[in-house]
């Protein structure tokens, strides 16, 4: 009689247990469905440079079921200002932030603090100053390649021989590592040449007009580091202001690829910036909630597009993604 | 090992009647609660899929008529250009009448337009609309929509989306549009020629309608493909063409309209199929298995959760029902219990009708065995004092001899006080031992008894030995066993005093103490060794020297029987020093009522000690 009322006793706490524990679980359950936030924090961010970008976003938010808030920001100039961003973003209850780092030494504390709080992934390229946020995963084109590859295709066409151009080179930011990898990868191969490099314009040049093209000497041939630079070539181009300068440059808008499709710049070098996007976010939303996932860098393609062959179906898929 | 397994289970093995009733209806009813839930979600979970494929058709039907309803609008825009607009008039002389023929056809319908423009067939802009200054050279002619329309000229052709490659974007966009194009009698400066018209359709239309059916979260999705599977629309349209997923458009571009299953990527797939008119495009509706349990995770944990809660339920019900079926049985089995271990409890009578005609049954048993048991101890009482009442009846012929034969003796020698002592003597003996046919008498009477019978035997030993009474009153009206003292100093006499020449002496001592009697009868005969007074109150069978026969054993089985094992004879005995035996028997007092309890035995002996407690 003892035992049955005693094993009686034993079943029921047991199935109250068990009904308590799925319980915890359901609602556990329920409060994994609400959406990852990750914001995403961009120098311009408004730009149409980052349309492929944005796109890709979009896509591995929908394949991952996270959701992803770019930041409206301006045109800011180094980390300290990024990382008001980023700290309000966190504030607001990011779950994870991508952001592209710039140049700057007196972030990179707050950019420590920051990391332990949520995931933070750079993206286009690393911080320029080698600390103890290495640790930071990033997810970028090979810039050292791209800048590598322009020069190629720019002896390309003149055979090999480029003796006696003159060449100016025009980029973002000097401090970035993404500018100064693909300048070392361009003068890799210029360097071997007789080329004249007559000048280097670095940053912003809207807010530095003194550092404007117009005001450059005259060069046969204007190699553009960055999007921003190469629609600046590609205008004055279309202005004719390039004195007969051939353009060729590094560029992921529709309007670099206007300026190629006019003739202006001669050939265009486009990273795969919907990969730069999709991939940054995929890696970003198997970290979270996942500690002991590690974040990997990651390093996309990118396509050399001529004139002649940009809308192949392949070049049509890339003006694709920077079209939406 | 088996035997080890064999004794786990039968260890599990319910003992109880309750637990057996209790888990029997615990198994049954889980197991039915099972089989139904599970044939249940199965039949819901069937209903379900082919609920959400058949949504999924209705769907495909109505989005595939809106797509029809879209490209059949494109041909009648087409028509209506090269019918009502562009054939019959002269693009030299009649421009201005074309090219407002085709602004009216356009402004109509530019919210799905791009554009609408005819080309010669050596490629050369005839008219466009909107106007819009045309690339520096478009190449026309190798693009694709020229060559289909020139290469089938009956036909009118569809493209796969692509950029628009003809005009001059001052906003730098690059539109992505669906062409269609034919080819078409043109008439220029009066010579008729052959051309193409082409239709360039915003493929953000056909996209919009699209989006709005791929908006669920399941992992269900919906895309295009043309005949030959290339994709038209996908919601991962960039993913594929990358490489980073993959779709099955190939097949899905051969199948007839209809539902298969497929299996791709490691995983099955419901795939719909739904043919667009005019163009052998074909809306492909996906629906991963997954998508039939999505969102049912949270459903089956409730489920879950619900059937242990009914399982919790059940357990307590069965527990109430087992309880209301085994209580009578069980109360039943702990009366029988107590019954069984020498207590006298009511035996249990409820519960359903069979248990209650087996608990009258159980306590009609018990009533039978009581009263057998006590006839049986009547009888056996009855038997044993009959006996006594034998051995009892061996004192008197014995005596009654001697007695006599003293008598005649006197009356020989003519002494006649002596023999008339003598005789009333003998008188008082025999009132005393007929008692009127009780056992128990006062220790009074047994005392009397006991003086007469000695001062017989003094007169028969002529006065040989000398008698001491020494007994306090207060022991006088006691009950006692008749006749336990007169074999006690027959065997004093015989075996103590007989042999002693006129020295002998015998005292019988009586007193109460701690509530017992001890009537003692000493002498200063011969006295035995210890081996001897062991023996004496063991050993019923020894070969009497002397006396009527009737041993202490008798007497001492005698006051045990009607005073209980506790009580009885104690001898003591120094070899030359004497013999002193003790009757130890409790101070009940002599009232009518206690010799009649007495009378029935020891076993019945309990009324008398209440009595004697109450004393």
């Amino acid at each position: 009689m003892k035992n049955s009322k005693k094993l009686f006793i034993q079943v029921e706490v047991v199935l109250g247990l068990t009904i308590l524990v799925l319980a915890v679980l359901m609602l556990r359950e329920k409060s994994r469905e609400d959406l990852c936030k990750v914001s995403v924090i961009l120098r311009d961010s408004d730009d149409s440079q980052w349309s492929a970008f944005r796109y890709g976003l979009k896509m591995a938010a929908e394949d991952t079921g996270v959701s992803v808030f770019v930041v409206s920001t301006g045109n800011f100039l180094n980390l300290e200002e990024e990382m008001e961003y980023v700290n309000q973003e966190i504030d607001k209850g990011a779950d994870a932030v991508i952001m592209q780092p710039l140049p700057g030494t007196e972030g990179e504390e707050l950019l420590k603090r920051a990391e332990k709080k949520v995931p933070l992934m750079f993206v286009e390229h690393g911080l320029s100053l080698k600390g103890e946020t290495d640790s930071i995963p990033v997810t970028k084109p090979d810039n050292y390649a791209m800048g590598k590859a322009l020069g190629e295709e720019l002896l390309k066409d003149y055979s090999g021989n480029i003796s006696g151009k003159r060449v100016g080179i025009l980029g973002d930011i000097d401090e970035m590592e993404a500018t100064r990898s693909r300048r070392e990868g361009l003068l890799e191969v210029l360097n071997g040449t007789d080329a004249t490099i007559c000048w280097s314009a670095f940053g912003s040049f809207e807010k530095n007009q003194e550092n404007s093209l117009e005001k450059q000497p005259t060069v046969d041939i204007i190699i553009s580091l960055d999007d921003s630079s190469l629609k600046m070539a590609g205008e004055c181009g279309r202005a004719n202001n390039l004195h007969g300068a051939l353009v060729y440059g590094i560029g992921n808008s529709t309007e670099s690829a206007y300026y190629l499709d006019i003739g202006i710049v001669r050939c265009l070098v486009v990273p795969d910036e919907f990969s730069v996007g999709y991939e940054s976010l995929r890696e970003v939303a198997q970290k979270i909630g996942h500690w002991y996932c590690d974040m990997k860098d990651q390093v996309v393609s990118y396509h050399i597009i001529r004139r002649e062959d940009l809308f192949s179906k392949e070049n049509q898929d890339i003006l694709f993604t920077m079209s939406q | 090992m088996n035997h080890n397994l064999l004794g786990d289970v039968n260890a599990l093995k319910p003992r109880g009647m309750q637990s057996t009733i209790m888990i029997a209806f615990s198994v049954i009813s889980i197991s039915i609660m099972l089989i139904l839930g599970v044939v249940l979600y199965l039949r819901f979970s069937a209903v379900s899929r082919q609920e959400m494929i058949d949504s999924s058709q209705k769907l495909m039907e109505q989005t595939g008529e809106n797509l029809e309803d879209y490209l059949m609008g494109m041909r009648q825009i087409s028509d209506a250009v090269y019918y009502n607009v562009v054939k019959e008039r002269d693009f030299d002389s009649q421009d201005a009448q074309i090219l407002q023929g085709m602004n009216l056809l356009y402004e109509a319908n530019k919210n799905s337009l791009r554009s609408i423009a005819i080309y010669n067939n050596y490629g050369s802009l005839m008219a466009a609309e909107p106007v819009a200054l045309q690339k520096e050279d478009p190449n026309v002619t190798r693009q694709d929509w020229f060559k289909q329309a020139v290469g089938k000229m009956e036909n009118m052709h569809f493209s796969t989306p692509h950029i628009q490659n003809l005009f001059e974007d001052d906003a730098r966009r690059y539109h992505w549009v669906i062409s269609l194009s034919r080819v078409v009698e043109l008439t220029d400066k009066g010579v008729p020629m052959s051309g193409v018209l082409l239709v360039d359709m915003d493929y953000s239309s056909i996209s919009r309608m699209m989006n709005q059916i791929n908006t669920s979260n399941n992992g269900q999705y919906y895309y295009l493909c043309d005949g030959n599977g290339q994709i038209i629309y996908h919601m991962r349209q960039v993913q594929i063409s990358k490489g980073i997923a993959h779709e099955n458009s190939e097949a899905a571009a051969k199948w007839k309209d209809g539902v298969y299953d497929e299996f791709f990527e490691g995983e099955h797939r419901k795939i719909i199929v739904n043919t667009i008119s005019y163009t052998g495009w074909k809306l492909v509706g996906v629906i991963p298995y997954s998508a039939f349990t999505h969102g049912m995770f949270n459903i089956r944990y409730f489920i879950v959760m619900l059937m242990l809660f009914m399982g919790m339920m059940l357990a307590v019900v069965n527990r109430l029902v087992s309880l209301r079926i085994s209580r009578p049985i069980l109360k039943l089995n702990q009366s029988v219990t107590e019954y069984e271990a020498g207590e006298k409890p009511e035996i249990y009578i409820g519960g359903s009708l069979e248990i209650t005609h087996l608990g009258y049954s159980i306590q009609r048993s018990y009533e039978q065995i009581d009263t057998l048991m006590r006839k049986i101890v009547l009888e056996q009482n009855e038997r044993r004092k009959s006996e006594l009442d034998a051995l009892q009846s061996q004192i008197n012929p014995h005596f009654l001899y001697n007695a006599l034969d003293s008598i005649i003796w006197m009356v020989e020698g003519e002494r006649n006080d002596d023999a008339v002592f003598m005789i009333s003597e003998l008188a008082k003996l025999f009132r005393i031992s007929l008692s009127k046919g009780r056992t128990v008498i006062s220790v009074k009477d047994e005392l009397q008894h006991a003086k007469s019978y000695m001062n017989i035997q003094k007169i028969r030993y002529k006065n040989a030995f000398t008698i001491t009474f020494d007994v306090e009153p207060e022991i006088y009206s006691c009950c006692i066993v008749k006749l336990v003292l007169q074999p006690i100093l027959e065997n004093a006499i015989n075996y103590g005093v007989d042999a002693m020449d006129d020295c002998g002496e015998i005292v019988v001592e009586g007193k109460k103490v701690d509530g017992n009697i001890i009537l003692s009868v000493k002498d200063n005969g011969v006295g035995m060794s210890k081996e001897e007074v062991s023996l004496l109150l063991k050993d019923s069978n020894r070969v009497k020297k002397h006396g009527s026969g009737v041993g202490l054993v008798n007497v001492n089985n005698r006051i045990r029987i009607f005073f209980g094992e506790e009580y009885g004879l104690i001898v003591e005995s120094e070899p030359d020093e004497g013999t002193k035996v003790s009757i130890l028997i409790p101070a009940v007092p002599y009232t009518e009522e206690n010799s009649r309890v007495l009378e029935k035995g020891h076993l019945f002996g309990g009324e008398i000690k209440e009595e004697h407690e109450e004393q």
